[in-house]
């Protein structure tokens, strides 16, 4: 199997020949900065085409045709219209919170992104408490949301960031059971090892009944971490208008959109990770010759195929239901996912302690 | 119709009388002028259980400053009315708890619908400020000494320390030009105070100086997505008054448009409600029926939102010989597509859990309101007009009156989804039947009505629409009135809206289903 | 336990709103692999089918001498709601019979101000106008859509 170790230490040693240590840690950064950035866009890219098509086959329509074979350049067009927007003053706004927000937001979604191994080796940020760092990094994403709401001076933004302070913060919790749980089953918290350890089978083959529980409240909890239907009372249209960020317009308003899109597919990417096995392919025991096969595949192949089936079923689901109340948002967590996750958290533990796992 | 005039001084004598004689409903209320015999208004009550009716009036001599008692603390629906007669006659309701302008800006000058108005644009010129919103209720009072005077309280609408925020005009949830400000605590609605008028068009001012047929065209765009009956009431109301009998295959045809009118009007219901509450794949599946429909539409009238299929003595043109066909493969389809709906949406857990109990509109209050139609029933009051008082083919058609006792959103989508059921079986019970004749009685090129005063009514498709027509021999009423679906439905409204959530107030908003330009007139 | 009293048990609650939610899904994703019914506009003019009734802008039929059947009466511009058209005349004398008589110089359709009440079409004692299906009348400027009828 293709290990990018080897090319990264290529370019590693080659740079450090050339350049003094400290350059060559400072092109690095910049090489890798450049590189996630890179990468984040053109997930961004793809992910929003692919939004505007599934969202129109669940819908009996076709999506975008025109722009483009089948509107593929959509997006691009889409790009180009919000950057010759114009950037709008709000009267009475705080303007250094308002100019910040969209950029707290997406740094939160970069710094997380860049947690994800997209293949054995291709991982920027990898050490001992990754999974921790994750649920940091992601976290502080809800401070560029409130100020958002809060420096707009506009009562249906602060609506909609008081909406997203309380639902975002709630699920957190869940969340963090979750990832908790598989902890747990895992026994690390080194995303590499988390993944490492699944090539001899899924965390979710492996953990069976409590890691299934777990992976539904992940689903349930990511799409109210991301804003998407039925959590999308901060922005809710046709209630708050645009919610936190009815009052940005061109890139500010640009920045979130990429931002909601991006912390789809981290919460996409950590779903797959923790419990589709991340870039390990398909191992079933006792099958040699076709685990050795399924080998072939590369990693990378493996983790975003994983990663946009968990971002379809997260389409599937926006694209059904109804929109909650945000009291009945609070209720399902602190009622029903909370309790479920704890008592799952709980039976994973004895699972492992009893070696009941695969 | 025939109307008895109350003298004023017993005026609100006679109407407690007849409220405690059961007449709980107010159907109408008309704002009148009468030259030189001064301006008043008239009214129609009705029994709600025997749906037996009265026509009463009361005009007052003064018109410099006329006054007639309130009556809106019997019927809560008289609120409104009243002040729209004020708003276009400048009449004072003494003891009116909020005289306010309904339609027109604050600073109009003068009451348009009076006979002496003047609308010159010097009076009132396009004015380019913005409006200021009045702050205080204004009331008129009887003084002690049983002289009317005029005492304005100042009693606050909406306090400035509290979170007042406006839905609407413009706003993705209140289906058109409709402005709720609000005043909230937290996510609860403390205060609702309607604003209408966004797209008042005079209407009605409009009519009296248009022949009868030129104000046919009028009524397509009240409530546009019932076009249909508008229209039917209209005719219908000027053929009574002319004494022209249609025939039957104008009645048929008459029907079937009206129920396919219905249809159309349910499904969109149901996919704006799934839309305002965020489901906006139902949106479509529910909008992809209804392109049926309004093709099926489209094919027969010309016409998909505004049709002009009925003209004074039967319809513009004869049903296309596919016609039948059409209809009949639509209705098999429809009743397969329900099921979609209910399974996507109306039997899902999140809409049930935001629908159900919430908004209850009580029976004592919808009939009190005189909110008719779907929202009437859902709340268990029989006011279907077709069953009331039948007109075209319904005296003769099978089909069930649907009742829910609920009166919350929930139980007002159901009785939509399920009169759709009932709208397919009148709809198959006449398309295979509909006799042979003239599509279109002719009539003379110029149209007169005899003097009198004329009301007909129909089922639209969200309430009783009425048109009430008081003709003085020519060729232009005198005064025209179309009793609104809306109006009933946003003073509900404004009741059941207090104290719940934002998230509610849109999906009662939505499941009340009212149409603004038919409201703003 | 009865089944009244598993809807309204903790895990009841859970099982009836799950299942709910899958129903709700089983139909999205039949219709995700349902044929669409989007139709392609612009491209599709060929197969569209616009019903004969349609109206969409009021024309003058002209036969094959360039003739039409108005006799300028007058009654569609008096019958129209809203002042859409406007017609003017000109006297001829017939040079046989020696009498004046009334033609049409100008019918003057305002495209942009009619409401299509179809009150002219039915007034019309010659059925010289009627409504055609020409639906694309999109144009920059105001002005041209008020269009002379007669040519």
């Amino acid at each position: 199997m293709l290990d990018f170790t080897t090319i990264t230490t290529a370019i590693d040693r080659f740079l450090h020949s050339a350049l003094p240590d400290w350059a060559a840690t400072l092109t690095e950064c910049a090489l890798v900065a450049v590189c996630v950035i890179a990468a984040y866009l053109v997930f961004a890219i793809v992910m929003i085409f692919m939004e505007r098509k599934v969202c129109a086959a669940f819908q009996c329509r076709l999506g975008p045709t025109r722009v483009g074979f089948w509107g593929v350049l959509q997006v691009f067009a889409d790009v180009f219209k919000m950057l010759i927007k114009e950037i709008i003053e709000i009267k009475d706004s705080d303007r250094i919170l308002y100019n910040l927000a969209p950029f707290l937001v997406i740094m939160s979604s970069l710094i997380t992104f860049s947690c994800l191994p997209f293949a054995e080796g291709l991982q920027v940020l990898d050490f001992n408490i990754g999974v921790f760092f994750i649920m940091a990094a992601s976290s502080f994403g809800i401070l560029g949301i409130l100020l958002a709401g809060w420096s707009s001076s506009n009562k249906f933004s602060m609506i909609g960031a008081m909406r997203s302070g309380g639902q975002m913060i709630s699920y957190e919790l869940s969340m963090g059971l979750c990832i908790l749980t598989l902890v747990v089953l895992s026994g690390t918290m080194q995303i590499s090892e988390i993944v490492e350890t699944q090539t001899r089978g899924w965390f979710i083959i492996r953990g069976h009944i409590p890691a299934i529980i777990a992976f539904i409240i992940y689903i349930i909890a990511g799409n109210a971490e991301t804003n998407r239907a039925p959590f999308d009372l901060p922005e809710a249209e046709s209630e708050l208008t645009a919610g936190f960020h009815t009052e940005y317009s061109g890139m500010g308003f640009g920045l979130f959109y990429v931002a909601e899109f991006m912390n789809m597919f981290i919460i996409s990417g950590i779903a797959s990770t923790l419990f589709l096995g991340g870039w390990a392919p398909l191992y079933i025991p006792g099958l040699e010759g076709f685990n050795e096969a399924m080998c072939w595949i590369p990693g990378i192949v493996w983790f975003l195929g994983k990663t946009f089936f968990v971002i379809w079923l997260m389409m599937w689901i926006r694209w059904t239901f109804p929109r909650m109340r945000i009291d009945q948002v609070l209720v399902l967590e602190w009622k029903y996912l909370v309790p479920i996750g704890l008592l799952n958290l709980l039976i994973m533990t004895i699972c492992v302690v009893m070696g009941w796992t695969f | 119709m025939e109307i008895t005039f109350i003298d004023i001084k017993e005026f609100r004598q006679t109407m407690l009388q007849h409220r405690e004689n059961g007449m709980d409903f107010m159907r109408e209320m008309i704002g009148m002028d009468w030259n030189k015999e001064g301006l008043g208004a008239i009214y129609i009550l009705e029994n709600s259980s025997t749906h037996e009716c009265v026509e009463l009036a009361v005009r007052t001599a003064n018109r410099e400053k006329p006054q007639i008692p309130t009556v809106s603390d019997i019927w809560h629906i008289a609120e409104l009315y009243e002040r729209e007669v004020y708003d276009f006659y400048g009449i004072e309701f003494t003891g009116h708890p909020d005289m306010r302008r309904l339609y027109l800006r604050n600073d109009w000058v003068g009451h348009p619908l009076r006979k002496d108005y003047d609308p010159s644009e010097a009076i009132n010129p396009i004015r380019l400020e913005s409006e200021t919103d009045e702050e205080a209720h204004r009331v008129y009072e009887i003084e002690e000494d049983k002289h009317l005077a005029e005492m304005v309280e100042k009693l606050k609408i909406l306090h400035y320390d509290q979170y007042v925020i406006n839905i609407g005009p413009q706003h993705p949830a209140t289906h058109g030009v409709l402005r709720f400000r609000l005043s909230l605590e937290g996510e609860e609605v403390r205060k609702v105070d309607i604003r209408c008028g966004y797209i008042h068009r005079g209407i009605e001012k409009l009519c009296e100086s248009k022949t009868y047929p030129q104000t046919l065209a009028f009524t397509d765009r009240l409530d546009y997505l019932s076009a249909h009956q508008n229209r039917h009431a209209l005719c219908m109301c000027i053929e009574n008054a002319m004494g022209l009998e249609v025939t039957e295959r104008v009645q048929y045809i008459r029907t079937i448009m009206d129920e396919l009118q219905r249809i159309d009007s349910h499904l969109l219901m149901f996919s704006c409600l799934a839309m305002d509450m965020g489901a906006i794949t139902s949106f479509i599946y529910g909008f992809r029926e209804r392109e049926k429909v309004l093709d099926i539409m489209e094919e027969v009238t010309g016409g998909r939102l505004i049709q002009n299929y009925n003209i004074i003595g039967g319809v513009q043109a004869d049903i296309t010989p596919g016609f039948a066909s059409k209809v009949k493969a639509y209705c098999a389809d429809q009743k397969k597509r329900l099921k979609e709906y209910y399974d996507i949406f109306v039997n899902n857990v999140i809409f049930r859990n935001r629908s159900i109990g919430v908004g209850v509109l009580s029976l004592k209050d919808a009939i009190s309101f005189g909110a008719t139609g779907g929202t009437g029933r859902a709340s268990g009051w029989a006011c279907d007009v077709r069953k009331r008082h039948p007109y075209a083919m319904y005296g003769k058609v099978d089909f069930k009156e649907i009742l829910h006792t609920g009166g919350d959103s929930y139980c007002r989508l159901l009785v939509r989804l399920e009169e759709i059921v009932e709208s397919i079986g009148i709809i198959e019970q006449l398309i295979d039947n509909i006799p042979e004749g003239e599509y279109k009685t002719k009539t003379k090129p110029i149209i007169k009505l005899p003097e009198g005063r004329f009301f007909a009514a129909v089922e639209g498709s969200r309430g009783e629409f009425g048109v009430f027509i008081e003709s003085h021999g020519d060729k232009t009423p005198y005064r025209m009135k179309f009793r609104p679906m809306g109006l009933p439905l946003i003073a509900a409204a404004q009741k059941i809206m207090k104290g719940c959530k934002i998230a509610d107030l849109i999906t009662i908003g939505a499941s009340l289903d009212y149409v603004i330009p038919d409201i703003d007139r | 336990m009865k089944r009244m009293e598993f809807r309204n048990t903790y895990i009841g609650n859970i099982t009836i709103a799950v299942k709910s939610l899958f129903t709700g899904m089983r139909v999205t994703l039949r219709e995700f692999f349902t044929r669409k019914i989007t139709e392609q506009y612009p491209e599709n003019r060929k197969t569209l089918h616009i019903p004969e009734r349609h109206r969409a802008r009021l024309v003058m039929p002209h036969d094959e001498n360039g003739n039409n059947k108005c006799i300028a009466c007058g009654l569609c511009q008096q019958t129209c709601p809203n002042g859409t058209i406007s017609i003017t005349t000109r006297t001829v004398t017939d040079e046989e019979s020696g009498k004046s008589r009334k033609v049409l110089a100008e019918y003057r359709y305002d495209l942009g101000a009619c409401m299509f009440c179809q009150l002219c079409v039915n007034v019309c004692p010659k059925n010289a106008i009627e409504f055609s299906n020409e639906f694309e009348n999109a144009v920059f400027d105001r002005s041209r859509l008020i269009i002379k009828l007669n040519k």
